[in-house]
């Protein structure tokens, strides 16, 4: 007994002194490794930034293991998607790491999905029968990168209470982010003639396509904007759900997914049936992440001679898609590629 | 948030009156019924005043860019708010359904093997009779289980579980828990199941096997270790997973630690049990992960025997008369070790996912005969049983939504007992092999088909048995997410 108390008195200092190594630095969990890129963009030097996903895996699905519980019992802030996506483990994760500054509600709780507009948020009363439903809306929201420009700032702004004395610097550095993704995005010549907000403005009011018609505006236009200029209002098919905001923000629309519902693996009769809508809509592409396997999406492209597409939806999820800013050239990249 | 939090302060002002006016009289009625219609009229216009703001915060951020430089966010979390369905502080509440057919080999059934195992067999402790008898052949309703939980309040957390079977309904567990307290601690009390191991602390519904490993059904009975107690744990602050439990329980658990306190037995205040564990989980690289424990009981134990009938007397019946005629009171100990290891594979639906757990567990009852109606010189004198045993399982889903599991079990490698007239028993070991396949179309139903083959040394010699389990269960509601 005598010994187990040494050892434990041993671990206890031991504990004691890393923590004492990274006391100066706030740290930082976030559910994803998105959530990771865009938090480590926004806080600098300032904090430790580590991640439950790796952005190799299905966000759905994760085991609730003890590591993740060692990470978010030392957290200062806990960084999350949000709208039920993390619902299968979040809570045993809080709850085992018993920290009181990172529970639902406290300072050190953030959940990204806050002064988004989302999409398909349920209008009409929802049922499990129709499958993987997230009631809040859907949670792949990080794909927009209008979405992830106010992810920035809303990072920016809870750090700011966290550590006021960084507050300027948190700032910067979120502007910087924001400004690196409006030149990405639109190409830095537009940005600097027509404003990014006005530009962002155009993206979401649907004027965008018609305003780059004209000549003399897409000749200024670069970045995403203009690789993905050929795929404006494409129908595209999605493994899951996961693709819309992306689609959304392009001018794509999605016509369907290889699910027949949120969360069921694709069944030969849906597949026939997607097949015959996939001819008369045009769909060119059908897009989907690495994790799920490829067989229904092959099968589709035989029948309806649409193009697979397989790319990471998440940092991390190919070698090449290191920060928040590399994954978008990469799915831009894979895209306009077809 | 304002304005939401203002409509559910009228919405359950609404509510309580409501309530309050079935009890009261005609008069007070219709007050009533003029002051609904005046906090009808209110909530109206609020409704409107909620809609309008709604509609002009969604002009204003489809129209404009907000997120800049400075301070960014400000206006954006008005507009989130706004966005939000209405919230309540309903618990989260959860319904299982959990149905199996069972068959099997034997003659009498399988409860009654485990009954008459060999040094595992029936102690008739306490009072009352168990009418516990397993699984019965055919279909069998395993319980209905009613979960809510919810935040209380800042501090606490609360939790309870009732199981329905169609005997009537029992509380399997409603606890309080803390979530306030620093440094790592935790304080838990009411009536709940011991988290020492892996499996004991889990539901019925949470096994990767329908039925419970072998030795915690013979040792620790159909219910596992759950009794009402308080329990302390701390989370240390150490570079890997070390979480270290005290707990102390009133001691009724109807195998191990048993209390009667009705002469000649001592009357024995609670609480009688004490449990402690640890559980260490080092950081495995990538999507392994290991957790190990360690464990260990002490507590009061007291049995009444009916061993012989009065008429005449001292005539040995192994079935008795149902009158109890010899006593032992004493101490009961339990101590053993789990260990689970989880590959997480990043495949959806559970493809690829692979978890492989084991469990030993040893126990020794250490009694006095305090009382024997028929032999009273053996009173005084001590029995001494230890048994142990172990279970082995893996599971690897090898579809989406489809898993594979195979269970080994052994209990009896040691299964001894010095008796109170000085001779001593020694008894063979059992074992039990287990398979199962099991779908799951979705989180909240799955369906699992199992084979187990036994062979067992029971009092009436070796018998062997085959059991076929089919089983059928669901969950309804908010079911939360499941401890590693």
């Amino acid at each position: 007994m005598r010994t187990f108390f040494f050892w434990l008195g041993f671990a206890a200092l031991a504990a004691g002194s890393t923590n004492q190594a990274r006391a100066d630095k706030l740290r930082i969990v976030t559910t994803t490794a998105d959530l990771a890129a865009i938090a480590r963009s926004v806080a600098g030097d300032a904090a430790d930034v580590r991640s439950v996903c790796t952005g190799r895996e299905d966000p759905h699905f994760i085991a609730a293991k003890p590591g993740f519980i060692v990470q978010a019992r030392d957290a200062d802030l806990w960084i999350r998607i949000g709208l039920e996506l993390e619902i299968g483990w979040e809570r045993p994760i809080l709850e085992g790491s018993r920290n009181t500054k990172i529970r639902v509600g406290a300072k050190g709780h953030l959940d990204a999905s806050e002064g988004l507009l989302l999409l398909d948020v349920p209008q009409t009363q929802v049922t499990r029968a129709m499958g993987d439903v997230h009631p809040m809306g859907n949670p792949h929201y990080w794909l927009d990168p209008l979405n992830a420009r106010r992810i920035a700032g809303t990072i920016a702004a809870r750090l700011a209470q966290l550590a006021p004395g960084h507050a300027a610097a948190f700032a910067r550095n979120a502007a910087a982010f924001q400004q690196a993704l409006d030149e990405r995005m639109f190409g830095a010549e537009l940005v600097k003639a027509v404003g990014a907000e006005a530009l962002w403005a155009k993206t979401q009011d649907g004027t965008m396509g018609t305003w780059l018609s004209d000549a003399a505006n897409a000749a200024r236009a670069g970045g995403w904007t203009k690789a993905m200029q050929p795929l404006r209002g494409q129908k595209i098919i999605t493994y899951h759900r996961s693709w819309l905001y992306l689609a959304n923000r392009f001018g794509m629309s999605v016509s369907g997914e290889l699910e027949p519902k949120p969360g069921v693996p694709p069944t030969a009769a849906h597949l026939t049936e997607l097949a015959e809508n996939a001819k008369s809509d045009g769909v060119k592409i059908i897009l989907q992440e690495p994790f799920y396997s490829t067989k229904a999406a092959n099968q589709l492209a035989e029948r309806s001679g649409a193009h697979v597409v397989v790319v990471a939806n998440s940092v991390g999820g190919q070698p090449e898609a290191g920060d928040y800013l590399t994954l978008l050239d990469l799915i831009v990249g894979k895209l306009a590629q077809k | 948030m304002h304005f939401s939090r203002l409509y559910g302060v009228v919405l359950l002002s609404l509510a309580m009156t409501g309530a309050c006016g079935l009890a009261a009289d005609e008069s007070a009625n219709t007050n009533l019924l003029e002051e609904v219609r005046l906090l009808r009229a209110r909530l109206d216009a609020l409704e409107k005043q909620l809609a309008d703001m709604t509609a002009r915060q969604a002009a204003t951020t489809t129209g404009t860019i907000l997120v800049a430089t400075a301070s960014p966010v400000a206006s954006e979390n008005v507009v989130a708010a706004t966005q939000r369905g209405m919230q309540s502080f309903n618990p989260d509440i959860s319904v299982i359904i959990d149905t199996f057919y069972h068959a099997d080999s034997t003659k009498e059934g399988i409860g009654h093997i485990a009954g008459e195992m060999s040094g595992f067999g029936h102690t008739h402790a306490g009072g009352e009779e168990h009418h516990h008898h397993g699984v019965e052949d055919g279909f069998n309703l395993r319980h209905l289980e009613l979960q809510f939980s919810a935040d209380v309040d800042p501090y606490f957390t609360g939790s309870a579980i009732a199981a329905i079977d169609l005997e009537g309904a029992e509380m399997e567990e409603a606890a309080i828990t803390t979530t306030c307290l620093p440094w790592g601690f935790k304080v838990k009390g009411g009536k709940f199941f011991s988290d020492f191991g892996y499996i004991n602390a889990q539901h019925s519904h949470q096994w990767d096997f329908t039925d419970r490993p072998l030795i915690h059904q013979l040792a620790l009975g159909e219910h596992g270790l759950n009794d009402k107690g308080m329990q302390v744990s701390w989370l240390a602050p150490t570079p890997f997973y070390l979480l270290t439990g005290l707990e102390a329980f009133q001691g009724d658990n109807e195998n191990m630690f048993a209390y009667q306190g009705e002469d000649p037995l001592p009357s024995r205040s609670g609480p009688r049990l004490g449990v402690g564990w640890i559980k260490f989980g080092p950081n495995l690289p990538g999507r392994h992960a290991l957790q190990m424990g360690l464990f260990g009981g002490l507590g009061n134990h007291q049995e009444a025997h009916d061993g012989q009938t009065e008429y005449p007397p001292g005539v040995w019946t192994p079935g008795g008369d149902g009158i109890a005629d010899h006593w032992l009171d004493g101490e009961s100990s339990f101590w053993g070790g789990d260990v689970v290891y989880k590959y997480d594979a990043p495949l959806p639906c559970g493809e690829g996912d692979f978890v492989w757990q084991a469990e030993y567990f040893a126990r020794r009852k250490d009694l006095e005969m305090v009382g024997n109606d028929f032999a009273p010189a053996l009173i005084g004198k001590s029995r001494v049983d230890t048994q142990d045993g172990y279970y082995l399982q893996a599971t690897y889903g090898f579809l989406p939504r489809w898993r594979a599991g195979v269970r080994w079990e052994q209990v009896g490698l040691i299964n001894a007992s010095d008796l109170p007239d000085g001779t001593s028993a020694s008894y063979g070991s059992s074992y039990r092999a287990g398979t199962m396949l099991d779908f799951s179309p979705s989180e909240f139903s799955r369906v699992r088909l199992q084979a187990n083959r036994g062979s067992y040394e029971t009092e009436d010699g070796r018998e062997p048995a085959t059991e076929v389990f089919l089983q059928w269960m669901i969950s309804l509601g908010t079911h939360g997410a499941h401890n590693f």
